[in-house]
């Protein structure tokens, strides 16, 4: 019962306290497998690189296969959820997948991860909220983007007492998305940690009951990988739709698209 | 206290995850060819429903200071 008193103020003071000697000259454990999970990452790029058979009809080397396959998965997410002009948004969504993936996998084997971390969660968390902010922006322009916030057009004295709460509860739920992202994450992580931890003194120190849980863990890995980038996609396509697109609620201006 | 009451939230998450996992499954069995759209929509409805109680795992529990 203890880690979970401890683990809600870890971000704010509790790791100030415990782990202050390591605050103070900036390394931390995360931090180091935040680096070893980068050079992995790295590693498989090089691997992954087609020198020869480009003209081919498909890539010999097996690494290069498998991260077209990645590759294609992460553009039939976006062409299918952000739509037609989703597919400039690639990269950002493979990066992201990649690094969540790389993480996951390093907080799996190593038991002490980036992704088990809170902070590097939240920083990941603040990344993608703010570039689809920064994408609104860039789509509807910045006043359309915090209009977009005020709910649909209303009459102007219901629009004087509604208007004000949508867009406070508009705000709260963008600002939310931030700690729904970075929270999940960090929980099935940390939390298949602590259920390994647990689990494991139900063997009477003989039996590691607990490492059993291996294989439902490595499906966590990517399935939260895939979550993060699916809510990443969806928060996209929520604010840069495209008024040539069936459903859109709230975003035009008081006429309806004609049936097509 | 806070064992059983964090035994309830794990509950309902579970009846929840639950409902989502049987109205995929039967869409999924009526149309095989929607299984696509179907995987999607029910992961994004799975994540929900899991943050809630990831919410009362780590915000609730914390804060109640048994």
């Amino acid at each position: 019962m203890e880690f979970l008193v401890n683990s809600t103020w870890l971000m704010a003071s509790e790791e100030v306290a415990e782990a202050g000697a390591e605050a103070a000259h900036g390394l931390s454990f995360a931090g180091l497998m935040f680096y070893i999970a980068v050079t992995l990452l790295v590693v498989v790029g090089f691997l992954a690189v087609a020198k020869t058979g480009l003209n081919t009809r498909f890539f010999k080397k097996p690494a290069t296969q498998l991260l077209e396959q990645l590759y294609v998965f992460i553009e039939g997410l976006c062409v299918n959820i952000i739509g037609p002009h989703g597919r400039k948004y690639i990269p950002m969504l493979l990066t992201l997948w990649l690094m969540i993936f790389t993480g996951n996998l390093v907080a799996l084997i190593l038991h002490a991860g980036p992704t088990a971390d809170l902070s590097f969660n939240l920083a990941m968390a603040l990344i993608a909220v703010g570039y689809v902010q920064y994408e609104g922006m860039r789509a509807n322009g910045v006043l359309g983007h915090f209009s977009h916030f005020a709910g649909p057009r209303l009459p102007l004295a219901m629009a004087l007492i509604i208007t004000p709460m949508i867009f406070i509860i508009e705000i709260i739920s963008e600002t939310m998305k931030n700690v729904s992202l970075s929270l999940r994450l960090y929980g099935n992580i940390h939390g298949g940690h602590e259920a390994v931890v647990a689990m494991n003194k139900l063997g009477g120190g003989w039996v590691p009951v607990g490492d059993f849980l291996f294989p439902i863990k490595l499906l966590t890995c990517v399935v939260q990988a895939l979550i993060f980038c699916l809510l990443f996609a969806v928060y996209l396509s929520l604010v840069t739709h495209h008024h040539d697109e069936g459903h859109d609620h709230g975003n035009d201006e008081g006429h309806a698209a004609p049936a097509h | 206290m806070l064992p059983f009451a964090l035994g309830l939230s794990a509950l309902g998450c579970g009846i929840g995850l639950g409902l989502i996992g049987y109205g995929a499954m039967q869409g999924m069995a009526r149309q095989p060819e929607a299984i696509g759209k179907l995987q999607t929509a029910m992961l994004i409805a799975l994540a929900f429903v899991e943050l809630v109680f990831l919410l009362t795992v780590f915000v609730g529990a914390g804060a109640f200071k048994p």
